[in-house]
């Protein structure tokens, strides 16, 4: 046997560091995602639906439904688990919270209920095993130059994570849509004097979100394993880019998506068993220890 | 006034008795039902002194009653240390976490929003821990089995050992509600509660206040753990140290009345044992459909009656008296 020079270990040591990097800010591009429509809810009509990640598994499991009846590839559901999702949003927003949207801890209350409503009613019909959805890109793996090694499906959900926050920016910077959104999130009184319809556009706000999260339910669902208690996790893997992000600037929300992915794989990497998994926890309260007001932040 | 103080001191201490008395006399199955209400109804009231009083709601409480139920029984079972120690040990960390979440959430006033978020970002970070951590247990739990008691001939068995246990959780949860209430910390958590600026400008030192309530809410609340886990014998982390409790405990509090005394007990009494019925009788069939009725009962509490049963009953009581008068 010959003995490994200490070159070659310090090379593999590096690869795996880069190995975990890529993969780091690949999957925290979609959480990222799941934070951006957290932010954009918060940025028109200042309250957090706690129900979000429950909602993202409830697309989850309907592409599961879709997949068992109709064959359907995750990527193709989308058509159809939107404008559902959107639906089921938009009437939960518009007569449960809309007329409560003032008072911020009610609000954060009945979301709360409706996380519990969310999560056992697919527990009640999909029973509490875990499931997978077939896709086409099951096991599909693209070689990155000669160092990195990664999964086409996370690819798939960078590039279309960027491409659809690309779309938003573009959307919010230069339409006229855009600008009464970002009106209703400076000041709503001074929005609705000069014309915008604060509760049309806060309630098509909260339908983009909800669409946001169909495509993230299907860019996560590929490759990896679902359960309907996983709800709360989602809802507290995006709620750090959120925090971090300054809750409402999107592009450091998307930013700090990818620092919670990074430390995710990272502690996985370097640290055995669930205590990999506190990582990005742990990360999280250490950047709020010195910085309160999230990394991008400012101090009012 | 010093009669009517002697008055009501006997009625709460006869009350106690009574329902102590009660719950050793019902069979088995809806004995342990009522034991665990107790339970749950001084958790609600520790959590009410934050979640209610000071209107700060923390999803981070599972931290604290999974270490008051973790601890004791490690230290137990490994350590053989005696498990009253063991209490008092993990109530002493609970209250220096709760410290430095206080820290950590209230140097700068950031909101409720953010006390929310970042509270369930902690509680999910403990469960994590607690799972990663060999010494509590890991994901597997830990099984402690207790002996009955004997003191001068007389045997208590450990059925009853709870019931005890229980009712003095709830009856401290209760009185420390009660003095806080009535006492400066709670005017001054209520001022803050209603205007924080107008509190602030009076001379309300808000890190203070808010502080002290965590740091006694997060003893009471492993204390609480603690009680739970001796009930329950088998501690599994993931009922225990899980968000998910907290915020049921939330919810209960909520239809209740968050902020007044009768709130958690009102939301607990009525909506645990209807939880603990339907999943004893429906878990094979329909699981989670306890979990379900809570949301949607709620959603419809915060609707309908937004300052929860017992405030809804109080402004009725009110407008009644000024109709009659």
């Amino acid at each position: 046997m010959i003995p490994p020079s200490s070159g070659l270990i310090w090379g593999l040591e590096m690869e795996i560091l880069y190995q975990g990097v890529i993969q780091g800010v690949l999957i925290g591009s979609t959480y990222g995602l799941i934070a951006l429509s957290m932010g954009l809810i918060y940025g028109v009509s200042g309250i957090t639906n706690f129900a979000q990640g429950d909602l993202m598994v409830l697309c989850m499991f309907m592409t599961l439904t879709l997949s068992t009846l109709l064959n359907l590839d995750p990527y193709v559901s989308i058509l159809i688990t939107m404008p559902v999702i959107i639906a089921v949003t938009a009437v939960v927003y518009r007569y449960l919270i809309q007329p409560i949207s003032s008072q911020q801890l009610m609000v954060i209350q009945l979301t709360l209920g409706l996380m519990f409503v969310i999560q056992n009613g697919i527990l009640m019909v999909y029973g509490g095993n875990f499931q997978r959805v077939p896709s086409v890109l099951d096991g599909d793996v693209l070689v990155i130059g000669d160092f990195a090694v990664v999964q086409t499906s996370l690819l798939i959900s960078f590039v279309a994570t960027w491409g659809l926050a690309g779309v938003l920016f573009w959307t919010l910077g230069y339409t006229d849509f855009g600008r009464s959104v970002r009106a209703v999130h400076q000041n709503a009184k001074a929005a609705a004097l000069v014309g915008v319809d604060v509760r049309r556009t806060q309630l098509i706000v909260v339908s983009l979100s909800a669409a946001i999260l169909a495509v993230s339910a299907s860019l996560l669902v590929a490759g990896r394993p679902i359960h309907p208690g996983e709800g709360l996790h989602y809802t507290v893997v995006a709620l750090m880019p959120f925090v971090l992000g300054g809750m409402n600037n999107l592009l450091s929300i998307l930013v700090s998506g990818i620092i919670i992915g990074v430390a995710e794989t990272l502690g996985n990497v370097y640290l055995n068993g669930p205590l990999g998994f506190a990582v990005p926890y742990a990360v999280f309260i250490a950047i709020l220890i010195f910085r309160p007001q999230g990394l991008f932040g400012s101090r009012s | 006034m010093k009669f009517a103080k002697v008055t009501k001191a006997a009625i709460t201490a006869s009350t106690i008795v009574i329902v102590g008395a009660a719950i050793m006399a019902l069979p088995g199955y809806y004995g342990g039902i009522a034991t665990k209400t107790l339970i749950y109804i001084g958790l609600a009231s520790a959590w009410n002194i934050v979640g209610g009083i000071g209107g700060q709601l923390s999803l981070g409480h599972s931290v604290f009653i999974g270490l008051g139920a973790l601890l004791p029984a490690a230290m137990l079972l490994k350590l053989s240390v005696p498990w009253w120690i063991g209490v008092l040990c993990a109530a002493a960390m609970s209250g220096a976490i709760g410290a430095a979440i206080s820290w950590i959430t209230f140097r700068f006033r950031l909101g409720h929003l953010y006390f929310a978020l970042v509270t369930l970002a902690i509680g999910e970070l403990g469960r994590i821990i607690v799972i990663g951590t060999e010494f509590l247990g890991g994901a597997s739990g830990l099984l402690v089995q207790y002996r009955p008691m004997s003191a001068s001939g007389l045997q208590l068995s450990v059925a009853n050992q709870n019931v005890l246990l229980a009712l003095c959780f709830m009856a401290l949860a209760l009185a420390t509600s009660y003095a806080i209430l009535h006492s400066k910390l709670g005017y001054r958590l209520r001022a803050l509660k209603g205007n924080e600026n107008a509190a602030q400008a009076i001379g309300i030192d808000l890190f203070r206040s808010k502080a002290t309530a965590m740091v006694i809410s997060a003893v009471l609340s492993s204390l609480g753990g603690s009680v739970l886990a001796r009930y329950d014998g088998f501690v599994d982390p993931e009922v225990v140290a899980s968000p998910i409790l907290i915020i049921s405990i939330a919810l209960f509090t909520v239809v209740g009345g968050a902020g007044r005394l009768w709130g958690p007990v009102l939301g607990v009494g009525l909506l645990f044992p209807l939880g603990e019925i339907l999943r004893g009788n429906l878990a094979n069939n329909l699981p989670g459909l306890h979990l379900v009725l809570f949301g949607v009962i709620l959603v419809a509490v915060i609707r309908l009656m937004p300052s929860g049963i017992t405030g809804w009953f109080a402004s009725r009581f009110r407008s009644a008296c000024r109709q009659i008068t």
